[in-house]
């Protein structure tokens, strides 16, 4: 074991996660991962790793923490990072020596952080993922003085990789709107409930976690037949109401099967937003069918396998303006 | 009966038969559960059945709902018989510091312990599916001459492998959680162990018979199935 990095703070929630554990929802495991899928795999690409490597996910506030060996790491999140208590640049990877020591502080922006490694974090799978869900046991939140191996990739981790501002997802913003799919227990609401849901804000409350994402704002109505139903199978993104008439949204380690009314599902593609709402944040839900979520999705693919290759050094990227529109576009470099 | 077929969300698709608990029902749902993934579609992330609803969960940057709908139509149909889920034996030692809500279960049925035992470890429960925690099984089939409430305040602390009684249903507890449900026993069995191939005791369309065993064999059985003696 000579790849070790070594915590030696961790002020918030820290776990390993990677892109999950689908495939054991029938035996009540959830899916877990990363929250923020975006930054989480740019953080990944910083490094030169596939977009699924375990790194360490932080709420917050992020640890310090000593290499005692030579690695390349990136820090993603709207924060600040010392590396032997001098300041660098976020979105961009680093060498560190054997000794250096690097300090994560507060997110400004959003709620969770990403510190990955090139090689990665090295961890024994369990069913099939890194990812920590403590309550069943499944790895657990880490604490300082916890050493850490990294999987071996000294050759291919890469200094100076970097992202610029423009392709770097923005969390600032204290509305969002997140988009959703109607259904699939709209008979449990009234249409004036539907509408409520649809054309309020709602305010992301600080009992929000991992499980799920607990909203205040106006009342939404049931029909006659009620806030609970016979327990259905869930999946993160699920809105359900219950009797309160407050949204709650399912997040990565939300329970497989639930019992309250399903009014409506975040699509894939906003569901990292909604992860790095903080509490206060007000959410506007916006209704799409599926076939314009597909498309959003595939979309956002694209732009990441561009950035990508951007990162591997296989694209170029450029500031276009297009009258007052400005938008970045990638060629091929031309190999020489 | 034909299910309904919505999406549920950009992912997944969602098959019900509308909101009913019911054997016949839950077998079919198992049943086409089991011909999806056996059909092997390289779209297909999982599948997730409960009690009269199956949630197909797919990668969406691989295909169109339309076109999943369209793949598992011709699955609609799966014979019940096709799934025939196991007997399983489930020990436990009912009463004392193991199930100390026992007493208030039997006063409040105006029955003795003994009935209560008897009454809960009598019938073939069904395993309608699995939830809540990792290897929690909805159990069905609980006679309701032993239903009691919940606790008005649940417990921080239940024991991995509490049995308890809520309303009209009784489960176990397949990790140390706080909990709210009326313990009558324990069983010494791993409802859910990570690190085996099949994760969890029980699987979704089991069935489970609970046999009611003595404190010395609970500890033996215990310290078999979890390496180390009972705290």
């Amino acid at each position: 074991m000579k790849a070790l990095i070594e915590l030696l703070k961790v002020p918030s929630l820290l776990t390993v996660q990677d892109s999950g554990r689908p495939g054991y929802r029938k035996l009540g495991v959830p899916v877990s991962g990363f929250m923020d899928d975006y930054s989480a795999r740019i953080a990944n690409y910083l490094v030169g790793n596939p977009g699924n490597t375990p790194l360490l996910e932080f709420l917050l506030a992020g640890p310090t923490i000593r290499f005692n060996a030579s690695a390349v790491f990136a820090v993603a999140g709207d924060v600040d990072v010392r590396l032997n208590g001098l300041p660098v640049e976020l979105w961009r990877s680093y060498w560190a020596k054997r000794g250096d020591i690097i300090e994560v502080g507060t997110l400004k922006d959003g709620l969770y952080g990403y510190i990955a490694f090139a090689g990665g974090i090295k961890c024994e799978k369990v069913l099939g993922s890194c990812s920590a869900y403590p309550k069943a046991g499944l790895g657990r939140p880490l604490k300082s003085g916890d050493r850490l191996s990294l999987s071996y990739a000294l050759l291919t981790g890469r200094e100076g990789r970097y992202l610029p501002q423009e392709l770097r997802p923005d969390y600032s913003a204290k509305e969002v709107t997140v988009r959703v799919i109607p259904g699939p227990n709209l008979e449990h609401f009234t249409a004036g409930g539907v509408k409520t849901f649809m054309s309020s804000a709602y305010t992301v409350t600080p009992e929000s976690d991992r499980m799920g994402y607990h909203l205040d704002g106006p009342r939404i109505e049931h029909s006659k037949r009620g806030a609970d139903i016979i327990t259905e199978p869930l999946l993160p993104g699920a809105v359900q109401i219950p009797a309160n008439g407050k949204p709650i949204v399912m997040m990565k380690d939300a329970q497989t099967t639930g019992g309250y009314a399903w009014i409506a599902t975040v699509i894939s593609a906003d569901l990292p937003l909604l992860a790095q709402s903080r509490p206060g944040t007000r959410i506007k839900f916006k209704e799409v069918d599926v076939r314009e979520a597909q498309k959003i999705l595939k979309r956002r693919e694209k732009m990441m396998e561009a950035i990508k290759a951007f990162l591997d050094g296989k694209m170029r990227a450029y500031r276009i303006r297009a009258g007052k529109e400005e938008r970045i576009a990638f060629t091929k470099v031309e190999k020489a | 009966m034909i299910p309904e077929l919505k999406p549920a969300g950009d992912s997944a698709l969602l098959i019900s038969f509308g909101e009913t608990i019911e054997e016949e029902i839950n077998s079919r749902v198992h049943a086409i559960a089991r011909a999806i993934e056996k059909a092997d579609f390289e779209w297909l992330v999982e599948v997730v059945p409960a009690y009269s609803s199956l949630l197909v969960v797919y990668d969406l940057l691989k295909v169109s709902y339309a076109e999943v709908e369209s793949a598992i139509k011709p699955l609609l149909s799966a014979e019940t018989e096709s799934f025939r889920g196991r007997l399983v034996e489930v020990p436990v030692v009912y009463g004392s510091s193991y199930g100390p809500d026992i007493d208030f279960v039997a006063k409040h049925n105006a029955l003795t312990v003994d009935e209560v035992i008897e009454i809960h470890s009598r019938p073939v429960y069904l395993v309608y599916c699995l939830g809540f925690l990792p290897g929690f099984a909805y159990l069905g089939g609980m006679d309701e001459r032993i239903a009691a409430p919940r606790l008005e305040k649940p417990r921080l602390k239940v024991p991995a492998g509490s049995v308890g009684i809520a309303g009209k249903q009784t489960g176990i507890y397949p990790l140390e959680s706080p909990g709210g449900w009326r313990l009558i026993g324990r069983t010494p069995l791993r409802l859910f162990n990570p690190s085996k191939d099949r994760p969890t005791l029980l699987q979704p369309g089991d069935r489970v018979k609970f046999v009611p065993i003595n404190e010395s064999e609970f500890r033996d059985l215990y310290e078999k199935e979890w390496g180390e003696s009972v705290d």
